[in-house]
């Protein structure tokens, strides 16, 4: 995986294009055809036909029956609460979440990148939980949590410790927490192993001039590894977020959006699936689906202002 | 993704993040970088400008698409009915679709009518895990006319919706051919607009399992949860989480109460002195102790298992539970007891049960009618109790000696199917529920005052009959 993300050149001012470089630009569709279509077909045509379907309502008492509603789905929507809620909650969650796997995962490629033996093994280990299915880990956490029954509170109960005569899932705060955990629990590898690529980019020479200024481990750390790591963490930062952003199978197996972890997803799918209430569950993706990429543009256009400051410090 | 790609053009860092790549790669990247960095930014600007262009076609051709697959009405048209005397000449395949077959009775029916037929040899295919999977994957059978399933066991909560939507067989001349068979309430469950839309297979309605040992054989709601409360131990399990089970276990207490959502009129009556009353009283229950909190993360299983644990004293479920206690060491420590009455009202509860319907896309109807008019003789109703253990439809079959030396509560479980009332009945239930169980969760779990989930359920409930 590269690490360095470099601008690729200054774009050159506005000139007359040269008809070889008119010439190479055509081959250059003609090259990409292929793939844009089939992009188009993969990508653009369902979500396409999402956005036609969200400006329309479909009846769910006569077969067949549909009218043109225009914005409507989406102002109800808007101005209702249950989409602010979700979005809320999914907010929330996507903070906490993506905040501790980011700490967690820089901490464990750091253990993972110091040199000892079974590094090969434990690296391989370290993945094991991102491998597993989130729903059937989903419900080993449901397990664990069970008041009476679960390990989780039995152990806290038996040390003597607090929350072990709560019922987690059913409270407010608590539940969210048990979402939090079972997503942090399972993808900080991934955001580790991301960091961990980045670890390893970073020249062993660095850290030597480092300690001959006299810098400590720490500051090491602090004034080297970081800065030096910000691209690798920006970029684990913006796949854990989407992800995060359109969390759906934790809270549906937890908690089935109770105790305010209903996600904009869920919401979404409940509209959709369960009440058939097409046009409406429509509009809620679209609205998911341009949380997310506003999210993400807008933490790109973020981080990478500050990689162009770090690509300029270097030079 | 088009839309994504648009972004990526107006701004340049982004081409950075997305495509990393080391300087030295660079030069070997795709053309498109190559063009990049060599344009102008007018020819940028202009390359949007096409990729606007392929979006729009993209949005053109989704429209195109609709336009071919949706719009087709069908309303007005006559529903095909079933016709009863087709199963004499009735031979071939049948395909039984329905959700997990934990008792065996699905699988057990299939067989026994194969055997018993000779001319149509039916099968059973589990199609989903829950009762909401199988709806999932029932209604997306038929909404894609597939012929796959001939017949679809459904809850008696979804006769509404699929009647409404035209995918299953009009039942009418079937029913009343044979309606001597079934148990009224039973009945009423497959009914639609003044037509039969499905054939009742079994029945189901709550029961109350307790410790003898420990309280009472409960009569009223309130003697049981001062009983609950009473001592550590004791406590009462329900389904309390946020779903389908949550409805269920208010409303068994609401229509005990006196209360209703809809009245026959379909008018909303949610907004009631009853409906505030059951709603304290649950709450107040989980205060005291005499309800476990540990409800509010219950539906049908951690319930059971939960009291199987010998820690509390009564527990709310299915009559199939009886089979599963009977396997634990709890045997012979329980006793089975209808739903208790409402402190000066009376005993009631919600009807549940398996309803059989017919694919209107069923390339066998005749064997479909012939496995329907099987599946619910009162001879084999009386197996449905005896090998499965799970609530005929025929009323004779609880009187019926053999069926009670297998299921000694019958008579309890005949009193409380034949006091228990239908869920509101309507093609639009699911929304009807979770404004039901959403709300009622909000006041249990204490997110929410009583009066402002009355409300906001009533607001709910009638934005939900209100539906297009």
């Amino acid at each position: 995986m590269a690490t360095k993300f470099l601008s690729p050149g200054r774009r050159g001012t506005s000139r007359g294009v040269s008809g070889r470089d008119r010439e190479e630009r055509r081959l250059a569709f003609r090259m990409t055809a292929p793939s844009l279509v089939l992009m188009a077909l993969v990508a653009a045509v369902p979500i396409g036909y999402a956005l036609w379907l969200s400006l329309n309502q479909y009846s769910v008492r006569t077969a067949g029956l549909s009218r043109f509603v225009g914005l409507d789905n989406y102002v109800a929507a808007l101005t209702g609460t249950h989409w602010w809620a979700a979005f809320g909650q999914t907010f929330l969650f996507a903070g906490l979440s993506v905040s501790l796997e980011l700490v967690l995962g820089t901490a464990m490629a750091l253990l993972l990148n110091l040199a000892f033996k079974g590094r090969a093994l434990l690296r391989t280990v370290v993945l094991l939980p991102y491998a597993v299915v989130t729903v059937v880990s989903a419900i080993t956490w449901e397990t664990m949590f069970q008041p009476n029954l679960g390990l989780v509170t039995n152990v806290l109960s038996t040390l003597g410790l607090p929350g072990g005569d709560v019922v987690w899932l059913g409270e407010h705060g608590y539940a969210m927490a048990v979402i939090v955990l079972a997503d942090v629990w399972k993808t900080t590898p991934f955001a580790a192993l991301i960091i961990l690529a980045g670890l390893q980019v970073i020249s062993a020479e660095t850290y030597e001039a480092a300690e001959l200024d006299g810098a400590s481990k720490w500051q090491a750390f602090l004034y080297v590894t970081l800065p030096l790591l910000r691209p690798a963490i920006v970029l684990a930062a913006i796949f854990r977020t989407m992800d995060a952003l359109r969390v759906f199978d934790l809270p549906f197996v937890l908690t089935r959006g109770a105790n305010g972890t209903e996600s904009m997803s869920m919401l979404a799918y409940t509209e959709l699936r369960e009440n058939r209430l097409v046009g409406e569950g429509s509009a809620l993706s679209i609205l998911t689906f341009l949380t997310v990429m506003v999210v993400s543009v807008v933490y790109i256009r973020f981080a990478g202002g500050n990689i162009r400051e770090v690509a300029k410090e270097e030079q | 993704m088009t839309l994504e790609k648009e972004a990526n053009q107006a701004k340049e860092p982004l081409v950075d993040l997305i495509r990393p790549s080391s300087p030295s790669q660079e030069d070997t990247t795709a053309a498109s970088v190559l063009s990049a960095r060599k344009s102008a930014t007018g020819s940028a600007s202009r390359r949007r400008t096409r990729i606007t262009a392929a979006a729009a076609a993209a949005m053109a051709a989704g429209l195109l698409l609709t336009a071919c697959g949706g719009g087709a009405a069908t309303q007005g048209t006559e529903a095909p009915a079933a016709d009863p005397a087709s199963a004499a000449n009735a031979t071939g395949s049948l395909n039984v679709c329905g959700g997990k077959d934990a008792s065996g009775i699905y699988k057990g029916t299939v067989e026994a009518f194969t055997k018993a037929n000779g001319k149509v040899t039916a099968k059973y295919t589990e199609i989903g895990a829950t009762t909401d999977e199988a709806r999932t994957q029932a209604v997306q059978r038929l909404e894609g006319k597939s012929s796959e399933c001939d017949i679809f066991v459904t809850d008696v909560i979804w006769t509404s919706e699929f009647a409404s939507q035209g995918w299953i067989l009009d039942q009418t001349e079937l029913v009343e051919a044979s309606k001597d068979r079934f148990i009224p309430s039973t009945v009423e469950t497959a009914k639609y607009e003044d037509k039969y839309w499905a054939s009742p297979f079994f029945t189901n309605a709550g029961l109350v399992y307790y410790q003898k040992d420990k309280v009472a054989k409960p009569e009223t709601w309130q003697q049981l949860y001062a009983e609950a409360a009473g001592a550590e131990g004791d406590s009462f399990v329900y389904q309390g989480k946020q779903y389908e089970g949550l409805t269920v276990n208010f409303l068994e207490m609401l229509y005990s109460a006196g209360g209703e959502v809809l009245d026959e009129n379909g008018e909303v009556k949610i907004d009631s002195p009853e409906t505030r009353e059951v709603l304290d009283f649950m709450v107040q229950g989980l205060k005291d102790g005499a309800a476990d909190r540990a409800v509010l993360t219950y539906n049908e299983d951690p319930a059971r298992l939960a009291y199987e644990s010998g820690n509390f004293g009564y527990q709310r479920n299915w009559p199939h539970v009886y089979r599963l206690l009977n396997a634990t060491p709890l045997a012979g420590t329980f006793g089975v007891a209808p739903l208790p009455a409402w402190e000066g009202g009376k005993a009631s509860g919600v009807l549940g049960g398996w309803n059989l319907a017919i694919s209107a896309h069923s390339a066998n109807q005749a064997g479909a009618v012939a496995f329907i008019d099987f599946a619910t003789t009162p001879d084999w109703q009386k197996h449905v109790a005896m090998d499965f253990s799970q609530a005929p439809v025929n009323e004779a079959a609880y009187a019926d000696p053999e069926v009670l030396a297998k299921m000694p509560f019958a008579t309890e479980l005949l009193a409380s199917v034949k006091g228990a009332k239908p869920r509101p009945i309507s093609p639009v239930y699911p929304q009807i529920s979770q404004a039901i169980y959403k709300n009622v969760y909000a006041v249990l779990s204490g997110t929410a005052t009583t009066e402002n989930a009355v409300k906001t359920m009533a607001e709910e409930l009638t934005a939900a009959k209100a539906s297009f």
